[in-house]
């Protein structure tokens, strides 16, 4: 890597201002101003003062936020690597010389193309106690006895959820994962088919270790994507039945709507830091300098 | 180039000129809820509105949920946007709003040629619309649980008619909803809403006063652990688990419009909804059209029955640039004319009095005989700023007994605790 000149330098400084100006006014000012206020007593029928720590040390005695909490990181934790390998699988079969391989490529990604709280409505309807699809299906396969209630109990709730999520954002993987096989040299393989290397050999010597860069890029949208899940459920669940399903942000959304402005931004700001933290921690394991370099 | 460049800079003095040019002509702005077939209605009257004063109002069409209509009015009204200059509020935030200041007063406009209050019901007023003494508010229409029945299907299994007491229905509903399973399978007996919403809440509160029991919030104290509200939640899971009458999807997905489309499939026997269910069951294309009957809702053994008061009110800005005009389109609101019209045309109960005993709205609607009678005494939601906050706390743990996620003293007992720990909060400094 050559050095570069100073002048080239502040050229560069100067086309990036743009994009500095914007994260500073619709990124940083707001996540600060959030800050701000969740160190106030920020109540809409009280008088407005500052407070320290006070609406954290709340946040930390609600046993809600310790629900919501684990409800997210399992949201997360479940949601996050279901869509990784489905969507790991459809880009392997999409980037193989299919016949109609673009109306393929397109109708995968049709899923992702419908706004979240359209597909909740959507899903809403296959869980349908009286009319739904999947009693439905129950029924034509004799499973079971009598019709199931999806949305009624807390793991029931839970699941429906994460399949309803996979199936919207697994395709988002697919499409990020196609753009990084596309990168994988040929040669490489051909060169491995000549060395005997099976189709699975390959997979695992050149493929992943090729796309892992790009992997750590969905993986880091998916995560911070899934940390602040919010329409989905709203549509879906509520938050039920009785608060099991209610993730962070609808927690924070809930205290904003009854008008204590401080205490949702104390929520939101515990969002900001952890999905800030999950980020740091896979810009790491991406090693993108070296990765790239 | 220099010709786009020009076309540019038009365009852009002319968007700053309109932004100049509304806060000019003051055209009065108005918050309502979006139904596909209140609009019309409501574009109708305003058009009257016009031609009688000659003051324009254009109208912010808000969507239909509650929460997203809050949402809607409380972002501007906490950054002291001068419109929307009247709205329409569920009355389980009056005391909310008017504790953060955003509503004008109206005693003084009430006081100069407005209409005289007797025409409300006393009770909604005193304990809805006047708030530490002022009148901040004035009822557009009224809410109250009540309790439809199918009259066809109680006379076919010989039943005397609605019942009277929840046992009286347990046993109806059981007894009908076994003849009728064979022939359809997803027949139930009673529905209600028991999804974690606000509508939970009031529905427990009927269930709960119906047996007596105690205000919820009183001196600053939550008592919701006690024998009475007990038996009524008992008495809530088990018309799902035990009797079997309600259907087990009541705690995840019934809100007030899944219940009535059960009803008017002709799924169920009893229904508990509010009176705009009336008009719907009754449309010309409803399964159970001429079939229903409406009743106060039952009690417990030695209670009496209750219902929950709800509705939409209508509140004046303290931000509106022009109040005495706003004033003017509220009185509009509220004449009797056009509360007759609501009442005609959309089936609201109105909020004024007079309108329930008119001779036209009686022969078209005559259930409002019935409402009127429920209506003299609605049991209100704690009058308190932070309801919300509270009710957020009693949807999770009802809803939770509901699911059998926990069982119905545990879920009183940490809901106690819990709304105690509310009312210290924001009511303790």
């Amino acid at each position: 890597m050559r050095a570069h000149s100073a002048r080239e330098l502040a050229g560069a400084y100067v086309y990036l201002l743009p994009v500095l100006a914007f994260v500073l006014i619709f990124i940083l000012a707001p996540v600060l101003g959030a800050f701000r206020t969740s160190l106030f007593q920020d109540v809409t029928f009280l008088p407005r003062k500052f407070i320290g720590l006070d609406n954290y040390l709340r946040l930390a005695e609600a046993p809600v936020f310790w629900s919501s909490l684990r409800f997210t990181c399992l949201f997360v934790l479940v949601s996050v690597p279901l869509e990784m390998i489905l969507g790991l699988l459809i880009a392997l079969v999409l980037d193989q010389p299919l016949p109609c391989r673009a109306a393929l490529r397109a109708c995968v990604l049709i899923p992702w193309a419908v706004p979240a709280a359209v597909s909740g409505r959507i899903w809403e309807l296959i869980y349908d106690y009286n009319l739904g699809l999947a009693n439905a299906l129950l029924g034509w396969l004799h499973l079971g006895q009598g019709p199931v209630n999806w949305l009624g109990s807390n793991w029931g709730a839970f699941f429906s959820l994460v399949l309803a999520d996979a199936w919207k954002t697994t395709p988002f993987v697919a499409l990020i994962l196609l753009a990084g096989l596309a990168a994988v040299p040929d040669e490489l393989h051909r060169q491995g088919q000549v060395d005997g290397a099976s189709f699975v050999q390959r997979f695992f010597r050149i493929t992943l270790p090729l796309l892992r860069p790009i992997l750590v890029v969905a993986l880091l949208f998916r995560t911070i994507d899934a940390l602040r899940v919010f329409d989905l459920i709203f549509v879906l669940t509520g938050g039920g039945p009785g608060g099991a399903t209610t993730s962070l942000s609808l927690y924070g959304a809930n205290q904003f709507l009854a008008g204590d402005f401080g205490f949702g931004s104390a929520v939101s700001v515990v969002l900001f830091l952890l999905a800030l933290g999950l980020a740091l921690v896979y810009v790491r394991a991406g090693r993108f300098r070296e990765g790239l370099g | 180039m220099f010709r786009r460049r020009l076309i540019l800079i038009a365009l852009a003095v002319l968007v700053l000129l309109s932004g100049c040019g509304r806060s000019g002509d003051k055209v009065l702005s108005l918050a309502v809820g979006g139904a596909p077939g209140e609009i019309e209605v409501w574009e109708a009257v305003l058009a009257n509105f016009e031609a009688e004063t000659g003051i324009k109002v254009s109208l912010i069409r808000q969507p239909t949920d509650t929460a997203q209509r809050r949402q809607g009015l409380v972002v501007p009204l906490q950054a002291g946007q001068a419109d929307p200059d009247v709205f329409l509020m569920d009355v389980a935030w009056l005391a909310q709003f008017a504790a953060s200041g955003w509503l004008a007063p109206l005693d003084e406009f009430m006081a100069q040629g407005g209409p005289d209050r007797s025409v409300f019901f006393e009770r909604v007023l005193a304990l809805a619309d006047v708030l530490q003494g002022r009148l901040v508010a004035l009822p557009m229409n009224l809410d109250g649980g009540l309790l439809y029945y199918r009259a066809d299907l109680l006379e076919r299994f010989g039943l005397p008619g609605p019942p009277r007491t929840w046992a009286e229905l347990v046993r109806q509903a059981q007894l009908v909803q076994e003849k009728l399973r064979p022939e359809r399978p997803g027949f139930c007996g009673f529905v209600w809403p028991g999804a974690q919403y606000e509508g939970l809440v009031c529905v427990f509160l009927e269930f709960a006063a119906s047996n007596q029991a105690a205000e919820l919030i009183e001196g600053g104290r939550v008592r919701l652990n006690t024998p009475a509200n007990l038996a009524a939640l008992a008495l809530m899971r088990d018309l799902i688990g035990k009797f079997k009458v309600s259907p087990p999807n009541t705690c995840s997905a019934m809100k007030e419009e899944e219940v009535r489309l059960q009803f008017q499939r002709g799924e169920a026997l009893f229904e508990r909804n509010w009176p705009y269910a009336w008009g719907l069951h009754q449309a010309p294309d409803s399964p159970v059209r001429g079939r229903v009957g409406l009743a106060r809702l039952p009690h417990f053994q030695g209670g009496q029955s209750a219902a929950t008061l709800g509705g939409w009110h209508l509140g004046l800005s303290r931000f509106s640039e022009s109040q005495p005009r706003a004033w003017r389109l509220i009185e509009f609101l509220v004449s009797a004319g056009t509360q007759k019209r609501f009442a005609l045309e959309l089936g609201w109960a109105p909020g004024r009095r007079d309108v329930y005993a008119d001779p036209e709205v009686l022969g078209r609607l005559p259930h409002f005989r019935e409402l009127q009678d429920v209506f003299e005494n609605l049991q209100p939601r704690p009058i308190v700023p932070y309801w919300s906050q509270v009710s957020t706390v009693l949807q999770r743990r009802l809803n939770a007994a509901l699911g059998g996620g926990c069982s119905p003293e545990e879920a009183l007992r940490r809901a106690e605790a819990e709304a105690g720990a509310v009312v210290e909060r924001y009511a303790g400094r």
